[in-house]
């Protein structure tokens, strides 16, 4: 975490306060890209900062810091991930049962084979545990469509993971 | 769930941080030396006031962790208070009228990725002058490479 005050002051031109909020960030924005870039993760990561950086002026609220870096994690970490053109069709019936041995391997195996935006779907809700209304806005859709598609995002990877 | 996770190089954050400062072009060189030689070397005050032209020494005055107060003298005089972070493979320093900042990364296939950028700040600001940003880093490049060369 970082102070707000610490934050206020990158935002006012203190060049040493802005690699503190560096610091902070770094983590989190490589937590938020890894699983929705994958292979193109660090790229993913490297822009998203560049674009919070660039940004960071706009921020209004220095206690909202990391829910807005968040918002551009995941923004950067599927325009980076589609034009990688790295991702294939979802096959969820393929996706391991939740006892498999090789599940941590498996993980990766299974977000391989998701879009980009189902992956970031996912980390919204199980990594970072928003609500759906908090993923949609993040994700920039309409509330309705949001909803069911963060829904059927969900049931279908649980599903297939249970089976 | 083990959530693959991303760890970027100090050459890929350093590229973020200069993102967000107006003018702070970055100038890169890979070097064929091991990055502890390479971060060894710039963990040296002496190096660093040497490698860039308009240093003349460079003293520190205050360390807590990586965080240091240096006082630098300019080869024409002038004196600043430089504050900010110095680590191995790490520079980010600043005073009222001079940025400068430094990073390395081991390169994938061999050698050591340099990155740097620095010169007069705007002052008060997060902003260097757009003048001749890019030659000095070059030049304080060349300076490096010779001293690595010995």
């Amino acid at each position: 975490m970082i102070e707000a005050a610490r934050v206020r002051a990158a935002q006012r031109g203190d060049s040493v306060a802005m690699n503190d909020v560096l610091d902070a960030l770094t983590p989190y924005v490589g937590k938020i890209c890894g699983p929705i870039a994958l292979a193109d993760g660090p790229d993913a990561a490297q822009e998203a900062l560049i674009a919070i950086f660039r940004g960071l002026h706009s921020l209004q609220e220095p206690a909202a810091l990391f829910g807005w870096a968040r918002a551009i994690a995941v923004r950067e970490a599927v325009r980076v991930a589609r034009r990688g053109q790295r991702q294939q069709p979802a096959e969820l019936a393929d996706v391991p049962a939740a006892d498999d041995p090789q599940l941590a391997i498996d993980v990766q195996d299974v977000l391989e084979r998701l879009s980009p935006e189902h992956r970031a779907v996912l980390v919204l809700r199980d990594l970072e545990g928003l609500d759906e209304q908090a993923a949609a806005a993040v994700l920039d859709v309409p509330p309705g469509t949001a909803k069911s598609r963060l829904h059927r995002a969900r049931v279908s990877f649980r599903k297939a993971w249970r089976s | 769930m083990n959530w693959p996770q991303v760890e970027l190089t100090d050459v890929e954050r350093f590229r973020a941080l200069a993102a967000g400062v107006p003018g702070a072009a970055v100038t890169e060189r890979v070097l064929p030396y091991e990055p502890g030689q390479v971060k060894a070397m710039l963990a040296d005050l002496d190096v660093f006031a040497e490698i860039h032209a308009d240093l003349e020494s460079a003293t520190l005055l205050e360390r807590d962790g990586d965080r240091v107060v240096v006082r630098a003298k300019g080869a024409r005089g002038q004196r600043a208070r430089l504050e900010g972070q110095f680590r191995p493979g790490w520079c980010w320093l600043q005073s009222r009228f001079v940025i400068i900042g430094t990073a390395v990364a081991a390169e994938p296939g061999g050698g050591t990725r340099v990155a740097l950028t620095g010169g007069i700040r705007v002052p008060g600001r997060a902003a260097i002058v757009p003048i001749r940003v890019r030659q000095e880093s070059a030049k304080t490049l060349d300076r490096l490479q010779r001293l690595l060369e010995g």
